[in-house]
């Protein structure tokens, strides 16, 4: 039985035991110092700072799809990071359909009364009405916390209200209390469309095991390439033209992609992963339920990476010579043009951090560009990052700091000082305490920029040394404002508020 | 408008509005007990609505929470929150702490006014307000905060003083002009020899926050925000105060300071001392348009949208002070009764220009343009709506392109600006705001 014949799907914390409370090194995580702690007791924090919930990466994918309303079935506040992620749909619709199109988000506001007396009914009339008013194609019905605490089925109310409307009603859980672990938003999204527009039983069976969606058929040379929220389309754009270059045929999946056209991911050949973070949950599913085998290992991310990635590819249809063709051909070219930026990277101390995959697929990059790592600060850990962990102790000379924590500023504002690292990559929203340190900073991700495949490590490369030949913005920041942190903090074991203790920085 | 859900909610709950005022007030520190999400949600909820504000001493993602799962949802959060906040104290630093409830730790009833008293009566600068999402929008976040704030961390019974007045009304980050508003009506009331506590400006400390009470007057510029908290602190503090709409430019600034003027007991002849000086730069600098606004025609058909602050003000500033054509306002906050949305009426009714707007009460961005279609029906040989320009928010773009006017984001959300210290209030503003509104016409010259 595959999760998604579950009515929800189950938390990260279960299905992967992941964790979010961590402070540990890279050897340590990769195991060669052979003490790996027991992560899968997660050490809460007794002080912590607040984060985000698999509803903002939920509402990043759905947000993105285009002829599709998204229905927040919770207080107004649920959803209102739609804000931002509107500025990613607008510029994406705009590079791939030559329009902007803002996304089309609704709330069903639940107030006192509905907390009371109970929001299904609400809900109902908010799915006829936005029927009627936008005709989508399909509408997603985001689940938020207060309907996961007072017991609203919206399982139950979608299944009632099939019938009566023309959208296809996707149920979509994010109630944010039940996980830490906000990577269970892409089971949440997955879990959705596998349940309602991959319907199980809606396959036939083929000569030789499983086949595509009904009425379609499987197609030898097609790949689904799995994007991901935090990748643009110049990102997609790389990737294609290395796939196109080895004779495959790309289907970009599902960010962007229409929900009606979802169905062409069950006539692939092999699903390819970006990001294991994000997809496993649905690949183990196209592969159980539609026969479409995929690759989850490995983020195209950096030379090496992106070589790795691009040969297990290949391996699969046999064209591993043309796949060793084009890397020692990138690689030369992308190798002679990084020489003009080396001297200003090589030795420079980096510290890195982000969702888990991304950050340690970029760890490597920057070493590959010359740079030195001296600290990682992963958002949550599970076991997919295993091997990326080892990748880094092996290339490593000295043991660094690895942080397992939901973001959580205080901590890395004690690293940072102790660290005094030359550049600092984060995520979106989360470069101000380096900045305010005073420290070069670059953003980890951002739609608009190249980040993946040679391309992005070229053009990576080309906007750090912009970071790196003038950092005074930074410098002047720190010398005018304070991060709100003690001084005695910045003295204290970076790792004292985990509740199991961790190793000492 | 729909009875079931709100389009695009041009604001976030309650809890982000008061997390958000919290962090404006001087060495503020919001403390959420709430799932982990919520801060994050806002922090994305700013970078996307807040005219790329993000943050402050101790914003969005560096704010302390209590982070409860499952297990306190079961079991409750009290005990979590003492831990968190004994934490909080030990690690960051600030002047004054709030505790700020969300949906779920309400729903699970944790007596958060226990906890904080607790600490409060051991002399740490603490206050707590319920602040659930289901509470309403980021506007009532912001007066649930000023009234914990008014009832438990102003002095009591401290002296009045008769020049001292309080200034606030408008939502830090939920006006990505909170700033520059509040700066211009602080300079104008200083001009009219008072002095002014603002809460949330560079100028103001904890300390004179603390002594709000010593206040004669209150003046809210806003007759929608922080209402309860300005009758809360009559109620508290024996301090009445005056309500009015956001002045915005020369024709709204003058009855503006004529009403405080006669309400804090300043001399007509003050008052209108600092009318006639501020007129007088206001209409200098505004002489040297005069050609140009009539060489190219700049008078324009206008839609405006926007909270319950900007509907009404930047309505009267396009009839009134630059002789616009506004047809339609569209106030977007989801009003529970129709007296909420009764100053509005008023405010439109009483035009100087006598311009006959229509005003729409409507949650809904994409049901604008319906409401202009009612009264400008499209076809040939018609008399169209344009040269038409659209005020509203950066949503409004799509309803600009449909028109094909220029548009300029000035209510919640603005993602395609960047704003530090801009204002639109008083007489700088308006100038702020004509150069902005010309500007978004002539890009292309």
């Amino acid at each position: 039985m595959s999760h998604i014949d579950l009515k929800t799907p189950p938390k990260r914390e279960d299905r992967l035991k992941a964790c979010i409370a961590h402070g540990g090194s890279i050897c340590e995580l990769a195991g060669r110092s052979g003490k790996k702690s027991c992560l899968q007791n997660d050490g809460e924090r007794s002080f912590t700072q607040g984060s985000i919930c698999l509803l903002l990466p939920a509402l990043a994918m759905l947000n993105s799809l285009p002829d599709n309303v998204v229905l927040l079935h919770s207080a107004v506040g649920c959803g209102s990071c739609s804000h931002s992620q509107n500025a990613n749909v607008r510029f994406g619709s705009t590079v791939r359909q030559g329009k902007a199109t803002d996304a089309r988000w609704l709330s069903t506001a639940m107030n006192e009364t509905d907390v009371i007396t109970g929001g299904e009914e609400k809900l109902e009339q908010a799915i006829i009405e936005a029927d009627q008013r936008y005709k989508p194609y399909s509408i997603t019905v985001v689940s938020g916390c207060v309907p996961g605490i007072i017991g609203d089925d919206i399982d139950g109310v979608i299944q009632r209200l099939q019938p009566e409307v023309n959208a296809r009603l996707l149920p979509v859980h994010c109630e944010g209390f039940k996980t830490k672990i906000w990577a269970t938003a892409y089971d949440a999204v997955y879990h959705g469309i596998g349940r309602t527009l991959l319907r199980p039983g809606e396959q036939e069976a083929g000569d030789n095991g499983l086949a595509p969606f009904k009425g379609l058929e499987r197609l030898p040379r097609t790949v689904n390439l799995m994007n991901v929220s935090s990748m643009g389309r110049v990102d997609e754009l790389e990737l294609e033209r290395l796939l196109k270059e080895l004779g495959l045929d790309v289907n970009v999946f599902p960010v962007f992609s229409h929900p009606e056209s979802m169905v062409k991911a069950t006539q692939a050949a092999l699903s390819i992963s970006t990001c294991p973070t994000h997809d496993d949950y649905f690949l183990s599913y196209l592969e159980e339920r539609f026969g479409v085998p995929a690759l989850i290992q490995h983020m195209p991310i950096g030379i090496e990476n992106t070589g790795l990635w691009l040969r297990d590819v290949a391996a699969r249809f046999g064209f591993e010579t043309a796949a060793d063709g084009i890397i020692a051909r990138e690689e030369r070219e992308l190798r002679d043009a990084l020489r003009e930026f080396r001297p200003l990277f090589e030795g420079k101390t980096v510290f890195i951090s982000a969702g888990e995959f991304r950050a340690l697929a970029t760890a490597r990059l920057l070493e590959e560009l010359g740079f030195r790592v001296v600290g990682i600060r992963s958002f949550h850990h599970d076991e997919f990052a295993d091997v990326e962990y080892r990748k880094l102790a092996q290339s490593t000379e000295e043991d660094y700091v690895v942080d397992i924590a939901n973001v959580q500023p205080f901590e890395e504002a004690n690293l940072l000082r102790r660290l005094k690292p030359d550049l600092f990559l984060g995520h979106a929203n989360g470069n101000g305490t380096a900045a305010k340190l005073g420290i070069p900073t670059h953003v980890i991700y951002n739609t608009g920029l190249a980040y993946i495949g040679y391309k992005g490590v070229y053009e990576l490369a080309r906007r750090l040394y912009r970071q790196l030949k003038n950092p005074i913005y930074n410098r002047n920041l720190a010398e005018n404002v304070r991060l709100p942190y003690r001084s005695e903090w910045y003295g204290a074991n970076p790792f004292a508020y985990i509740a199991s203790g961790g190793t000492e920085a | 408008m729909s009875e079931h859900f709100i389009e695009r909610p041009r604001y976030t709950c309650a809890q982000g509005g008061a997390a958000a005022t919290v962090t404006a007030l001087p060495g503020g520190i919001p403390i959420l007990h709430s799932p982990s999400g919520c801060a994050g949600n806002f922090a994305w909820t700013q970078n996307g609505g807040s005219a790329l504000q993000v943050g402050g001493y101790c914003g969005t993602l560096a704010i302390p929470s209590s982070s409860i799962g499952e297990r306190d949802v079961v079991f409750g959060g009290d005990s979590r929150l003492r831990e968190q906040i004994e934490n909080t104290l030990k690690v960051i630093e600030g002047s004054i702490y709030a505790v700020l409830t969300s949906c779920v730790t309400e729903v699970i009833g944790d007596d958060i006014q226990a906890v904080v008293g607790d600490f409060r009566a051991q002399g740490v600068p603490i206050i707590g307000a319920e602040t659930g999402g289901f509470r309403g929008t980021s506007y009532d976040g912001y007066d649930l905060v000023l009234q914990a704030l008014f009832r438990d961390f102003l002095e009591r019974g401290v002296a009045k003083r008769r020049k001292r007045v309080n200034l606030w009304g408008v939502v830090p980050y939920y006006d990505p002009f909170w700033r520059g508003n509040l700066e211009e009506v602080r300079r104008l009331l200083e001009a009219l020899g008072l002095e002014v506590n603002s809460f949330f400006l560079a100028e103001d400390s904890i300390d004179t926050i603390r002594q709000a009470g010593s206040a004669s007057l209150n003046i809210v510029i806003s007759q929608a925000y922080g209402l309860g908290a300005a009758r809360l602190f009559e109620e508290l503090h024996a301090t009445p105060y005056l309500s009015l709409p956001l002045p915005v430019g020369a024709g709204a600034t003058e009855p503006f300071l004529r009403a405080v003027g006669a309400a804090a007991r300043v001399s007509a002849r003050r008052v209108s001392a600092v009318i006639d000086t501020e007129h007088r730069r206001y209409y200098r600098y505004l002489e040297p348009l005069t050609d140009c606004f009539n060489d190219l025609d700049l008078q324009r058909y206008a839609v405006v949208v926007g909270d319950a602050n900007y509907a009404g003000s930047l309505t009267r500033f396009l009839a009134d002070d630059l002789g616009w054509l506004p047809e339609l306002t569209v106030c977007t906050d989801p009003f529970r009764t129709e007296e909420e949305g009764q100053h509005l009426h008023a405010q439109i009714a009483q035009l100087r220009s006598q311009y006959p707007v229509q005003l729409v009460f409507e949650t809904d961005g994409s049901r604008v343009i319906s409401h202009l279609r009612e009264q400008w029906p499209v076809g040939s040989y018609r008399n169209v709506f344009a040269p038409a320009f659209v005020v509203g928010t950066s949503l409004e773009r799509e309803l600009a392109a449909e028109l094909g006017a220029p548009q300029l984001s000035v209510s919640f959300p603005v993602s395609n600006r960047a704003v530090l210290d801009r204002g639109y209030t008083g007489y700088r503003g308006g100038l702020r705001l004509v150069e902005d509104l010309i500007g978004a016409i002539i890009p292309g010259r």
